[in-house]
C-alpha cells in the first residue's frame, strides 16, 4: 500500500496542540472555490511552476513504514511538547486505509490529528476518526444548495459526519472557513451555530492570499 | 508602565534629547596631543576629562535617572597618520585600537563608591612610587583624575551620595551604572555591554523590597526609566548599523558558586524590556537543561514583540567549553557576552574576542584549485582542512603582536588593574582572541554537493567545477540542479550533517597550542560579524548551487538559497556538531513569521523549539519574529530572505515565492496586526 502526499510540513503552529508536523495527502472529491492547496485536489501528481521558472514535482508516493519513520524522526519533541501529526489536504479520508497505517505505526508515540472535510462514506469517517486523539471538521456552508453550488457536494454528506463526530465523543472543533459574500452574515452565523449543536466552532478569517498557488498550476483562481 | 516611564518614553522617540546637544572641534586638542608628544595613558586622561567638562548637565522632564550626552563627538586622541605609523611599524590593532567589546565589572564600584576607589589608587599609588614604578604610577595619576573628573560632573549634575559613596538602594545603583557607563562612552571606549544587572543590582532591589522601601511595581518602574535612558544617546554611539552598539544584558544562569541565578530581577527585567518594546539593552538569557518551560515562555513573549532578543546561552555547554580553554570554573559561571554575543567574563577578561575570521568558502575555493587532481572526496575534504589550518596560522602570525590603546577609567572599574597598577589595555586575567567562521552552511553544502555531483554522479570532474564556478555554472543547468538537489546542513540529513560535523571539530582545534604575546588562546567560533557580507565578495559562485555575489548565511545558520524543511530539523542539524570547541560565540539564528503567534499557545511552541536545542547540546540561539520591515526588505531582496515563511491561511509558504499582489496583502495584514 502507498499513499500520495503533497507535503510535509514541520513545526505547524495552527494544527492542534504541542509541536506538530503536519502531512498533506493529495486528492479530494470536493472543489471549494476558496480553496488554498489547489494541488492538493488532483490525486495524479503535477507539476507547480515556480515564479522563477523552476519546476516543482508536486506528489509523492509513500508507504506507511516509510512515511511514519519520517515524521517520527522529531518523536521526541513531539512526544515531549505533547504534540504529534496532523493530517490534512486535500482529503485524507480518500485515503483512508492508508492513513489509518500510517496513524497506527505513529500512535504508540506521539498524538496523531485530522483535518477533514467530513466528505465521505459515513462507515470511513468512523473508522479514522475513532483513531485520532483530535478533529478538525470543516463546516463550509449551512445551506445545501450553496454547498453544491461553491463546494460541489452534498451538504447532507458532511452533516451526517459530523453527527457521528459528535456520537464518537472524540475531541473535535467545527472550522468554519468565512468566505466574503458567501457565509459571512450575521445570519450565517446564526446558522452555523445552530448546525454546530453545542460543538466548539472556530471562525477562520478569510485570506485574500487563498488564490496565490494557482497560477503555479497554470489555473485561474476564480473567487 | 506608569503615566511618567510612558511619556518619558514617547519623549525620547520623538528624540526631545536631541535639542540638547551641540557639535564641539577636538581637533585642537588632538593637535596638542600630537605637539607635546602626550602619552597615550594621559591623552585617554585628558580626552575624558576634555569630554566631561565640555558636557552639560542636562535633563528631560520627569526623570530621576540622569545623564544625557550633549557634545555629540567623542574626542579623537590618535591621528590617523600616527595609528598609520603604528600599523606599519608591525603593531596589529584590534579595530580602532580602543577598549572595546567589553563589559567592565560595575558591581563591586556601585557596591563602594568612587571616592572608595580614590582611596584605593592613592594607597597603590604611594607604593608604585616607592617601588619606582614609572609606569605604574603614570597609569594610577590618570586614573585618579579620571575618576575625579567622573565625580566633577556628577556634582555638576547635583547627583547626590552616589557616585561618591556606595549605593544604598536599587535607584542609587542604577543611577551609578548610568554614570559608569556613559563614562566608558566619553572615555572612548565602544561597544559597551552591561553584563548581569540582574546580579550585581540583586541586592539593592531585594534589600528595597525587604525593607518595603520598594513594591515589584516600584522597582519596575526604575529599571524601566534606566532602560529607556540606554536608548537616548545610543545614536551617537559607534556601530556598522544603527542599534549595533552592544548594550547587551546577561540575564539568569547560575552564581560563582554554581547555584541557579534566575531571580525575582531577572523576571522583572524581561518584564520592562517587554513593556517597553526598545532595542536596547538587548536581553541575553542564560540557559541549562533543568531550566523550565515558563522561563523560556517567559522569553519568547519578548521574540514575538519582534525585538530580534532574548538570544540563548546554553550552560551546559558553554561554561565547560570555557572551563576547558583554561577559565577558571568561578569565572566561567561568571560568565557574559561581550556586547553582542561573544562570551566574555567581565571584570577579568580583556578578550578581543572578534579580531579576525577565517573564510570557510573561501578556503574551499582555494582548496579545490589547489587540488583539482584530487582522486576522492576525502582528498579534497583533506586539502580544504589544511587549507583552513594554513589560514589559521597565519592569523596566529598577524596577531602575535596587538596593542590596545588604554583606558583608565574603564581600568578602574575592571578587576584588579588597581592592584596591578597597570591600565586594563596590558592585559587582564584572560586575554584571549576570538577568531570567527564564516560561511559554515555554505562550506558544508558545497563539500556535500561536489561529493555528489563530482564522485557520486560524475556529472564533472572536479577541474570542471572549479571552471564552472567562475561563470556561474554557464551552459551546464544540469550541474546547477544536481548541486542544488544535494544534500543541505538544515534538513538533518547525516550527509550534510556528517561533513559538519567533521569542519566543527577541525575548526574546533585549529587553534591549539597557539599563544598570542599575552599569554592568551585563540578562541574558535561559529559568529560571522559582518565578514559574512565581505567574504562573500572574495569568492566565485560555490558548489552548492549559490551564485556569485549571493552573501553566505550571517552567524550560523543554513544557507540563504536553499528550502530546509522547518525549524525543528534545522535545530537537528545544527546540533549534531560538537560544539563545546567553537564556543567563542555565534548563534544559531531561526526566523520564524509573527503570524507563529496568533494562536494562544504559538509563544510555547517556540519556547518548546528553544528548549529542545538546549536539550541538544545547542551553545547559542537567536529567534526573530518577522515583522512588516522584514517583508518589505524580502520584496526589495528576495535573495536574503529566502527562508522566509509566512502563513497565508491554511498553508505557510515562502514569501519571496509569492507574487507580488499576495506579498502586498501580507505586508499589510502584518500592518494591522502591528
Ligand atoms: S475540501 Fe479542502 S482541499 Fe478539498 S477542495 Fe475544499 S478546500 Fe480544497
Amino acid at each position: 500500500m502507498t499513499g500520495r502526499v503533497f507535503e510535509i510540513r514541520e513545526f505547524t503552529l495552527h494544527d492542534g496542540p504541542g509541536v506538530r508536523t503536519t502531512v498533506f495527502l493529495k486528492g479530494c472529491p470536493l472543489r471549494c472555490a476558496w480553496c488554498h492547496n489547489p494541488e492538493g485536489q488532483s490525486f495524479e501528481k503535477e507539476t507547480m511552476v515556480r515564479k522563477d521558472g523552476r519546476r516543482v514535482p508536486c506528489g509523492e508516493d509513500w508507504s506507511p513504514e516509510a512515511l511514519a519513520e519520517e515524521l517520527l524522526k522529531n518523536a521526541d519533541i513531539m512526544a515531549s511538547s505533547g504534540g504529534g501529526v496532523t493530517f490534512s489536504g486535500g482529503e485524507p479520508l480518500s485515503q483512508s486505509d492508508f492513513v489509518l497505517a500510517v496513524a497506527a505505526l505513529l500512535k504508540p508515540k506521539v498524538g496523531v490529528a485530522i483535518e477533514t472535510s467530513g466528505y465521505a462514506p459515513g462507515d470511513v469517517y468512523e473508522r479514522v476518526i475513532s483513531q485520532m486523539d483530535f478533529v478538525y471538521q470543516d463546516l463550509k456552508h449551512h445551506d445545501a444548495d450553496a454547498f453544491r453550488k461553491w463546494c460541489g457536494g452534498e451538504l447532507g454528506v458532511v452533516l451526517d459526519n459530523i453527527a457521528r463526530l459528535r456520537r464518537s465523543g472524540v475531541r473535535h472543533s467545527l472550522r468554519v472557513p468565512l468566505i466574503p459574500g458567501v457565509n459571512d452574515s450575521e445570519a450565517d452565523r446564526g446558522a452555523f451555530a445552530a448546525l454546530a449543536g453545542g460543538s466548539p466552532v472556530e471562525y477562520l478569517p478569510y485570506n485574500p492570499a487563498a488564490g496565490a498557488k494557482y497560477p503555479m498550476l497554470g489555473r485561474k483562481y476564480e473567487l | 508602565m506608569t503615566e511618567r516611564i510612558k511619556s518619558l518614553l514617547d519623549r525620547t522617540f520623538a528624540k526631545e534629547q536631541k535639542k540638547f546637544r551641540r557639535d564641539v572641534d577636538w581637533k585642537p586638542l588632538l593637535d596638542k596631543f600630537i605637539a607635546e608628544g602626550v602619552d597615550d595613558e594621559t591623552r585617554a586622561r585628558m580626552g575624558l576629562e576634555a569630554m566631561l567638562a565640555a558636557e552639560e548637565p542636562a535633563f528631560m522632564e520627569g526623570e530621576t535617572i540622569h545623564f544625557l550626552r550633549t557634545v555629540k563627538q567623542i574626542p579623537d586622541l590618535h591621528s590617523d597618520a600616527e595609528m598609520d605609523a603604528r600599523r606599519a611599524a608591525g603593531t596589529a590593532f584590534g579595530e580602532k585600537g580602543v577598549v572595546f567589546n567589553l563589559t567592565a565589572d560595575f558591581g563591586p564600584t556601585i557596591a563602594v563608591g568612587l571616592d572608595a576607589r580614590l582611596d584605593e589608587i592613592a594607597a597603590r599609588l604611594a607604593k608604585a612610587e616607592a617601588e619606582g614604578d614609572a609606569e605604574g604610577v603614570n597609569f594610577l595619576r590618570n586614573a585618579d583624575l579620571s575618576v575625579r573628573a567622573v565625580l566633577g560632573l556628577a556634582d555638576r549634575y547635583g547627583i547626590e551620595h552616589v557616585p561618591h559613596k556606595g549605593a544604598r538602594t536599587l535607584h542609587e545603583a542604577l543611577q551609578f551604572l548610568r554614570i559608569l557607563h556613559y563614562a566608558m562612552w566619553c572615555e572612548g571606549e565602544y561597544h559597551c555591554g552591561l553584563g548581569r544587572i540582574d546580579q550585581y543590582l540583586f541586592p539593592y532591589y531585594d534589600a528595597d523590597i525587604k525593607s518595603g522601601r520598594l513594591t515589584d511595581e516600584a522597582a519596575l518602574e526604575e529599571l524601566e526609566e534606566f532602560f529607556i535612558a540606554c536608548n537616548r544617546d545610543s545614536d551617537l554611539y559607534i556601530g556598522v548599523q544603527q542599534g549595533d552598539n552592544g548594550q547587551s544584558v546577561m540575564l539568569g544562569g547560575v552564581t560563582r558558586d554554581g547555584k541557579n541565578a534566575f531571580n525575582d530581577l531577572s523576571r522583572l527585567c524581561m518584564k520592562a524590556c517587554g513593556e517597553l518594546k526598545l532595542v536596547d539593552p538587548k536581553i541575553n538569557l542564560r540557559v541549562d537543561k533543568t531550566t523550565p518551560l515558563e522561563v523560556y515562555e517567559a522569553g519568547t513573549e519578548l521574540t514575538k514583540e519582534g525585538l530580534g532578543f532574548p538570544q540563548y546561552a546554553n550552560d551546559d555547554v558553554v561554561i565547560p567549553a570555557l572551563q576547558k580553554w583554561g577559565y577558571e570554573l568561578e569565572d566561567a559561571r561568571d560568565y557574559s557576552v561581550a556586547a553582542c554575543w561573544e562570551f566574555l567574563i567581565p571584570g577579568v577578561g580583556m578578550d578581543i574576542n572578534n579580531i579576525d575570521a577565517v573564510s570557510f568558502v573561501g578556503s574551499l575555493d582555494a582548496a579545490m584549485r589547489g587540488a583539482s587532481a584530487a582522486a576522492s572526496y576525502e582528498d579534497v575534504e583533506k586539502a580544504f582542512f589544511g587549507e583552513i589550518q594554513r589560514r589559521a596560522d597565519a592569523l596566529v602570525k598577524k596577531y602575535a603582536h596587538v596593542e590596545i590603546l588604554p583606558g583608565p577609567f574603564v581600568s578602574v572599574i575592571s578587576t584588579g588593574c588597581v592592584a596591578r597598577a597597570r591600565d586594563i589595555c596590558k592585559g587582564a586575567k584572560y586575554n584571549n582572541f576570538g577568531i570567527h567562521g564564516t560561511g559554515i552552511a555554505v562550506a558544508v553544502d558545497s563539500l556535500a554537493a561536489l561529493k555528489d555531483v563530482v564522485f557520486e554522479k560524475r556529472l564533472v570532474t572536479l577541474s570542471e567545477l572549479v571552471k564552472l564556478l567562475d561563470t556561474d555554472f554557464a551552459g551546464r543547468p544540469d550541474v546547477l540542479s544536481a548541486a542544488e538537489a544535494a544534500p543541505k546542513m538544515g534538513n538533518a540529513d547525516p550527509r550534510a550533517d556528517e561533513i559538519a560535523k567533521r569542519l566543527i571539530a577541525f575548526w574546533g582545534h585549529a587553534f591549539d597550542g597557539k599563544r598570542n604575546d599575552r599569554g592568551g588562546i585563540f578562541r574558535p567560533g561559529t559568529g560571522s560579524a559582518m565578514y559574512y557580507i565581505w567574504h562573500a565578495r572574495d569568492v566565485p559562485a560555490s558548489p552548492s548551487g549559490r551564485l556569485r555575489g549571493q552573501p553566505l548565511s550571517a552567524n550560523y545558520a543554513p544557507s540563504l538559497d536553499v528550502p530546509v524543511k522547518g525549524p525543528i530539523s534545522v535545530v537537528r542539524s545544527f546540533t549534531e556538531p560538537d560544539l563545546g570547541p567553537v564556543c567563542n560565540g555565534g548563534p544559531l539564528t531561526i526566523e520564524i513569521h509573527d503570524s507563529a503567534f496568533a494562536m494562544p499557545d504559538g509563544v510555547t511552541k517556540v519556547a518548546q523549539l528553544v528548549k529542545f536545542f538546549v536539550e541538544r547540546g545547542g551553545h547559542q540561539m537567536q529567534i526573530n519574529t518577522i515583522n512588516r520591515e522584514t517583508l518589505v526588505d524580502a520584496q526589495k531582496h528576495p535573495d536574503l530572505h529566502r527562508h522566509l515563511i509566512v502563513r497565508v491561511w491554511g498553508w505557510s509558504g515562502y514569501f519571496v515565492e509569492l507574487d507580488k499582489e499576495y506579498q502586498d496583502q501580507i505586508i499589510k495584514r502584518v500592518e494591522l496586526c502591528a
